[in-house]
């Protein structure tokens, strides 16, 4: 069962040019350089499967559905199949006291050395009784995961800053994995579904280097977290231009323009679906002529309504001449300005009503 | 129901050049200098440059096409194309939906992806192995 990788995927007819070319792209799609690709497939090929716990939490499912579902066979899938997961509630087939024993059996044999995946937020009101697996409440079992493992990766919105259970008004006190955990290496992978790729990618990073990457100050992954969507959109253009749609039915949507004003969350969202896409490649939210909801960012069920537009300036032109105008030494002036607004924008925040959606 | 009969232009117009082609043919005579004198390659990670699809034309262009297209069929459809400069090669990588994943521009005397790979060559020994053994 611990084997090298490659003897794996060989036995599953993947030839060793097909995994060059799936690792240049990684790698690519990483903004490593082209020769972290060579690197990569050497490390990876010979890397024995890392022993990984799965605890999934106060989740949906959405995240295991996201990763195992992701367009099969895809060499991804594959690579998946590739770590010995010994505890997977929702994949594995041992039930009650089996399924327990092969958890604290993978926790012994390989104590300090395996990965462990969070899904779902963690309840801590009324000492984390509101969900319990074999008794136990889920941050007794986090934290006894926790202390044996190398590092966690926190798989999901609510894994990784609480997500939709910690929504105002938060009924189960529900908190991230980093506001229990605090002295172990934690990736964030956020999203609600977290794109496959990522996960794929974090993995073969620590197998290639022996060390997470980069992260960002919200704990995800540089790579892929780097810049927001609005950034990498192909809509961008219509932005610049100020061409935007205004309903859902108008001209501006039917020729494809900016969905700003419709209450993208583009601007501020941080992950990779503008360049990764979803389903393969075949399309992404904004493509399909909806706009981004921000669910890469902590508490974005709670950031105002989704059809709300942003409240920043939405004409870039004229936000820019409003700026010369101001000039450099009436910095402090702009800061207090910038902090009026937020306020302004933060206690302007409402929720959605169905009268938004028809707006 | 395809793509094509929903009436919305998901493709925003050709956008112009960005004028941050023309260093890339600097670069790639200083790497084909060193292949020639070291016998080192190397590459250009397309993707990971601001190159607007315009830029990305005009650099197609200008390299031209040379003596031989090659196409691998590997999880998915790649194309490693000669240029009108031997040694330079470009190479786009799709997946099995057919999108574009990766886009490198290799300054080799043969890309990597090209020559057999040794483990791959041991499991084509074994496969002759067998069928001699079924003769």
């Amino acid at each position: 069962m611990q084997g090298p990788l490659i003897d794996s995927l060989t036995r599953q007819g993947i030839t060793r040019r097909t995994f060059l070319k799936y690792c240049a792209t990684l790698a690519s799609m990483m903004a490593l350089p082209p020769t972290a690709g060579r690197a990569m497939a050497e490390a990876m090929a010979a890397a024995k499967r890392p022993s990984v716990i799965w605890l999934p939490f106060q989740e949906c499912t959405g995240c295991t559905e996201s990763i195992t579902r992701s367009h099969s066979p895809t060499i991804e899938g594959m690579i998946f199949d590739m770590i010995s997961l010994d505890y997977q509630e929702t994949l594995m087939a041992a039930a009650g006291f089996q399924a327990e024993e092969a958890r604290h059996n993978a926790m012994k044999e390989n104590a300090g050395k395996y990965l462990l995946i969070v899904d779902g937020s963690i309840p801590l009101a009324i000492d984390g009784a509101y969900s319990c697996i074999g008794g136990r409440s889920n941050v007794d079992i986090l934290k006894e995961a926790a202390a044996g493992c190398a590092a966690i990766v926190a798989m999901g919105s609510c894994a990784s800053y609480g997500g939709i259970p910690k929504a105002n008004p938060n009924p189960t006190g529900a908190v991230s994995v980093a506001d229990v955990i605090k002295d172990k290496p934690i990736v964030n992978i956020p999203g609600c579904p977290p794109i496959p790729v990522v996960m794929t990618g974090v993995l073969a990073h620590y197998l290639t280097f022996g060390a997470l990457p980069e992260l960002d100050d919200k704990g995800r992954p540089k790579a892929f977290f780097g810049d927001t969507i609005h950034d990498r959109c192909y809509r961008r253009p219509f932005y610049d231009q100020g061409k935007f749609a205004k309903t859902f039915d108008d001209e501006g949507a039917r020729n494809g323009w900016c969905l700003f004003e419709l209450g993208c969350k583009g601007p501020v969202t941080h992950n990779a679906c503008a360049t990764v896409k979803w389903n393969g490649g075949t399309s992404w939210p904004v493509e399909s002529g909806h706009g981004c909801l921000g669910c890469s960012e902590p508490d974005f069920w709670d950031a105002g309504g989704f059809y709300k537009a942003l409240s920043t300036p939405a004409d870039p032109l004229r936000f820019a001449a409003a700026a010369a105008v101001v000039g450099a030494g009436a910095g402090v002036a702009v800061s207090f300005a910038n902090r009026a607004k937020k306020d302004a924008a933060k206690t302007a925040h409402e929720t959605t009503t169905l009268a938004d959606l028809e707006k | 129901m395809s793509l094509e009969t929903i009436p919305i232009h998901a493709v925003p117009p050709a956008a112009g050049l960005s004028g941050n082609a023309p260093p890339l043919l600097h670069e790639l005579h200083a790497m084909l200098r060193r292949l020639l004198d070291t016998g080192a390659s190397s590459s250009i990670d397309l993707s990971a440059l601001p190159l607007t699809p315009a830029d990305l034309d005009w650099l197609r262009d200008k390299l031209g096409s040379g003596e031989i297209a090659v196409t691998l069929q590997a999880n998915g459809e790649s194309t490693l194309d000669e240029t009108q400069c031997s040694g330079i090669w470009w190479v786009t990588h799709r997946n099995p939906q057919g999108a574009v994943v990766a886009q490198f521009i290799e300054v080799a005397f043969v890309p990597e992806l090209l020559q057999a790979q040794p483990q791959d060559v041991e499991i084509g020994l074994d496969y002759l192995d067998s069928i001699r053994a079924d003769l």
